[in-house]
């Protein structure tokens, strides 16, 4: 009763006219053209991935000795049992592609799961607690990054033999610090907020204050780290299978059918063109899809726009 | 006399040559005739109209001030000078003469030659105009040689209008980075840059809003010397009613992209006509005379989207005296008396005093915030304070922040601490919050000492709950405003069945509708978040509210809500406020007792009343000094002082 003399409640505040135009964060990324296309590349490869025995024509591993290096259907002298050909063994080219979606699909998928598992709680770590511990994971950062990522994925290749988990891991363990440093600075702005301090002055635990006031913050650009990561995972699973170090010789992988396509090249070039364009094709998907998740999530940018 | 010698010319200076232009004979330098400034250009909806019909001249070596709130569209008058309008505004109707030029029919180029010659625009925030990788005499020169001048007589004319608004040592300033001077002093070296061309017009687009009092003071001075030297117009767009009828001679008052007073500056601020500039006058609090209730508007200002909404009287949602006439159509411009026109269908015969219905004559005071009870225990004491930050490097002797600061504060009472910047009353803040630890002294909570262990922490967290100063920073934009008000709850998960309803009664309490609940920082006006950010610290009903700068930053009606707010939650609650701020006209409606920090020492405390009538610190007169008096015949700024 006293309250309601003393304090009048607003009354420009009804809920018409609240919101001024401003779209929710989903609308938002969903209206982006490039969202859309990294998406749909994406799930593309997954799709492969998963029906690679009912979408292929043939076995991964099924010989034709008596059609080797055939052409692509459409040139002189292919025919419509092998689509895009076959390699120098007489494997048909687009079972394989199809097939090597499996290990690719999962290497993207897992690897940058795990590297951000170890990155992200480094980077809050660095970035709350700040002084010393800061001090440490930065430096330990650094002297990793010293080293050539690629030298290292190598060497912790050849030293732990070929294998799916294996070669997750190995990137895992190459690429954990791009999350953590650009995590951390991100952590670092957050902390400095005043809501942080707020929060403390509620009588908030330290866990609590990351949960709910600095994680939420983080989303934005872990979505795109993520996405990122993708097409960085992927290129490096190719660049250690085309040298032989990825996956058991089993197991087809675009880098591996690089390797073998550049062997007969001149006389069929399809063998190396077809994994190129699918590499370049997915990648480009994991790149379209963090560069519109970037534009659409990330506040600093949004300022600008709405001007 | 101070204020003559402002007039005297400085025999010690070279002589500005004034490079006069073509239009010299002209009386009126910029003439606007009914400007309307659309948005959204879409086929499907009616366009939008931003600013409506707006009309003014300025004459040669005149001052006319455009004062509104934000969103009433004076800093978009400016853009369309500048031709920097936001993407899909375009102007439909109107011109613009500016000299003898038609300013919206001439091409770019020479409209580019024109900016910074002969039209000079004085930004808000001078730190961020400036760029931080050049040095201030790189980009002075470079704007002046821009301008006709080569490398060496633009170097002479830096230096000389450097010493002109008096920044100390302009040799070593051309020399400096940005970052490396004060925002006063990034304020003077953009004045002595907009002046340096000598043009026939200079916008200052609230070049003082970010400035504290006394600086405001200074760079008002500077404006107003070197207009008076060399001749210039000036365009003085603010939100400050009382600084805008001291500096200007001529008043234009925007709502919403609406005119609705014009006049000669010292009329419109002794007797407003418009219901609009009257509340405007009536909400800004003052530092003499009688303690009146302070008028808060209610609700907000339309936006934008809300324009086409609002057929007639834009200002008829929130006027106390509108009636069936008011949303016909858009009042006309009345002409009142030499020289006063008001957009009112009551024309000059407005209702004054405004008031709403609710108001009676015992509210028509503002309750004195002394102690509730007649003996009062201090409920929170701080007994000899001491901050020190460490320096650099163990030579550097560091900064001593709080030095020996002693202070009861009994239940109910607002106490006000005063400084400028740089004077440690936020430390002491964050020293009483515990966010900071002392060096010395002690902070004793009902007779107990407070420290820094777990119980102590959550004692304080009972009893003291901070409001922090940018409720845009200090709100979770993650957040929605349910979860923000009921924050403190979270550490109690036994409470969280009470946390729909505690809620409800708290956005009750600070006036905010429980729609609102729903909805997430970035979505609400200013007055609004910091509204939730007040919210947010009575949850569990402290004893004491600590206020660091709460309205600083926010429109004067908008201060006003807050204010009253604060007011009546005391009467309410039985709290008690610790007040930080560098505004004494605000300190003084709410706070009983006055205490005015300067280089981290109390220099003078007391009963506000008798410290504003009778400052004994010399420091303290210079503050009272720099707040523009509400009286418009007394001359002001009164002296200039080194900053």
């Amino acid at each position: 009763m006293t309250s309601q003399t003393l304090i009048t409640p607003d009354p420009a505040l009804d809920s018409a006219m609240r919101p001024r135009g401003i779209p929710s964060t989903l609308g938002r990324v969903l209206r982006e053209p490039r969202v859309w296309l990294g998406l749909i590349g994406i799930l593309t490869l997954i799709v492969t991935a998963a029906f690679a025995p009912w979408l292929a024509p043939h076995g991964p591993n099924d010989q034709d000795l008596l059609h080797t290096l055939l052409p692509p259907m459409w040139a002189e002298g292919g025919t419509s049992d092998y689509p895009l050909g076959t390699d120098s063994l007489g494997q048909c080219i687009l079972s394989r592609l199809i097939y090597s979606a499996q290990v690719v699909a999962l290497v993207g998928l897992l690897a940058p799961l795990g590297a951000a598992l170890v990155g992200v709680p480094m980077a809050i770590l660095s970035g709350y607690i700040g002084g010393r511990v800061d001090w440490l994971i930065m430096r330990a950062v650094d002297i990793w990054m010293s080293f050539p990522a690629v030298v290292l994925a190598l060497v912790l290749m050849v030293a732990l033999s070929p294998g799916l988990t294996n070669v997750i891991l190995a990137i895992i363990v190459v690429d954990w610090t791009r999350f953590c440093r650009v995590l951390r600075s991100e952590v670092m702005v957050l902390r400095r907020r005043n809501y942080i301090a707020a929060a403390q002055l509620t009588g908030a635990t330290h866990l609590q204050v990351i949960l709910r006031d600095i994680a939420p913050g983080l989303m934005p650009q872990l979505l795109t780290l993520l996405s990122i990561e993708m097409g960085v995972s992927i290129i490096a699973e190719a660049i250690l299978s085309f040298v032989g170090v990825s996956m058991e010789p089993s197991i087809p992988t675009w880098g591996m059918m690089i390797a073998d396509g550049l062997k007969s090249v001149f006389s069929a070039p399809w063998g190396l063109i077809a994994p190129v364009i699918c590499m370049t094709v997915t990648v480009l998907a994991c790149t379209l899809l963090g560069d519109g998740l970037r534009q659409t999530l990330d506040p600093r940018l949004l300022e600008r726009v709405r001007g | 006399m101070p204020a003559v010698a402002l007039q005297q010319p400085f025999p010690d200076l070279p002589q500005v040559e004034p490079t006069r232009h073509a239009i010299d004979t002209d009386p009126i330098v910029l003439d606007v005739r009914g400007i309307t400034l659309v948005a959204g250009n879409d086929t499907s909806r009616q366009p939008l109209e931003v600013l409506r019909r707006i009309s003014f001249q300025v004459p040669r070596s005149a001052t006319l001030a455009l004062v509104g709130e934000s969103g009433a569209g004076k800093s978009m008058i400016g853009k369309v000078l500048a031709r920097q309008l936001p993407q899909g505004f375009a102007v439909s109707e109107g011109s613009i003469r500016f000299g003898d030029h038609d300013l919206l029919a001439i091409d770019a180029a020479e409209h580019r030659r024109m900016l910074g010659r002969r039209l000079a625009f004085i930004p808000q925030e001078p730190m961020t105009a400036l760029n931080p990788v050049l040095t201030i005499g790189q980009q002075f020169i470079e704007h002046l040689q821009r301008n006709g001048l080569d490398a060496r007589a633009a170097r002479t004319r830096a230096l000389q209008m450097l010493e002109e608004v008096r920044l100390p040592d302009p040799v070593a300033i051309m020399d400096r980075y940005a970052f490396q001077l004060s925002g006063g002093q990034c304020q003077r070296v953009m004045i002595a840059m907009a002046f340096a061309t000598d043009p026939d017009l200079v916008i200052s687009d609230e070049a003082t809003t970010a400035l504290d009092a006394s600086t405001q003071a200074h760079v008002v001075t500077l404006i107003r010397r070197l207009q008076q030297r060399c001749g210039t117009s000036v365009i003085f767009v603010t939100h400050d009613l009382g600084l805008a009828a001291q500096v200007a001679d001529k008043l234009v008052v925007l709502y919403a992209g609406e005119t609705m007073e014009t006049g000669p500056a010292r009329h419109i601020l002794n007797q407003p006509l418009h219901p609009y500039t009257q509340a405007l006058q009536r909400a800004n609090p003052e530092l003499t005379g009688p303690r009146r209730r302070l008028f808060s508007l209610p609700g907000q200002m339309p936006g934008l989207s809300e324009f086409p909404s609002l057929p007639g009287c834009r200002f008829a949602s929130r006027c106390a005296v509108t009636d069936e006439r008011c949303q016909r159509g858009v009042p006309a411009m009345v002409d009142v008396d030499e020289g006063r026109r008001v957009r009112c269908i009551y024309g000059a015969s407005a209702p004054y005093p405004m008031r709403s219905p609710g108001e009676d004559r015992e509210s028509l005071q503002p309750p004195l915030t002394g102690a509730l009870s007649g003996n009062p225990v201090p409920f929170l004491s701080i007994q000899g304070l001491h901050k020190t930050y460490p320096g650099r490097n163990r030579r550097s002797p560091g900064l001593h922040a709080v030095k020996g600061i002693s202070l009861d504060i009994a239940p109910g009472e607002f106490v006000g601490i005063v400084g400028e910047s740089g004077s440690g009353k936020s430390t002491l803040a964050k020293l009483i919050m515990g966010l900071e630890t002392p060096d010395g002294g002690a902070i004793l909570l009902n007779g107990k000492p407070l420290g820094s262990s777990r119980q102590d922490n959550q004692r304080r967290i009972l009893s003291i709950q901070m409001i922090f100063q940018d409720s845009r920073s200090a709100l979770n934009p993650r957040r929605k405003v349910r979860s923000l008000l009921t924050q403190i709850m979270e550490a109690r998960p036994d409470l969280a069945s009470a946390v729909p309803r505690r809620a409800q009664e708290l956005a009750r309490d600070v006036g905010l509708a429980v729609d609102m609940l729903d909805s997430y920082p970035p979505q609400m006006s200013g007055g609004q978040r910091q509204r939730v950010n007040i919210g947010r610290a009575l949850c569990e009903l402290p004893q004491l509210l600590v206020a660091d700068e709460i309205v600083s930053g926010l429109d004067v009606s908008v201060q006003a809500q807050i204010l009253n707010l604060l007011l009546a939650l005391r009467q309410e609650h039985k709290i008690s406020l610790l007040l930080i701020s560098h505004d004494l006209p605000v300190v003084r409606y709410l706070c009983s007792r006055i205490m005015v920090m300067h280089r981290g020492e109390v220099v003078e405390q007391g009963n506000t009343e008798e410290v504003l009538a009778n400052p004994q610190h010399s420091y303290t007169r210079s503050l009272i000094r720099a707040v523009p008096p509400q009286d418009s015949s007394q001359p002001w700024p009164l002296e200039e002082q080194p900053i």
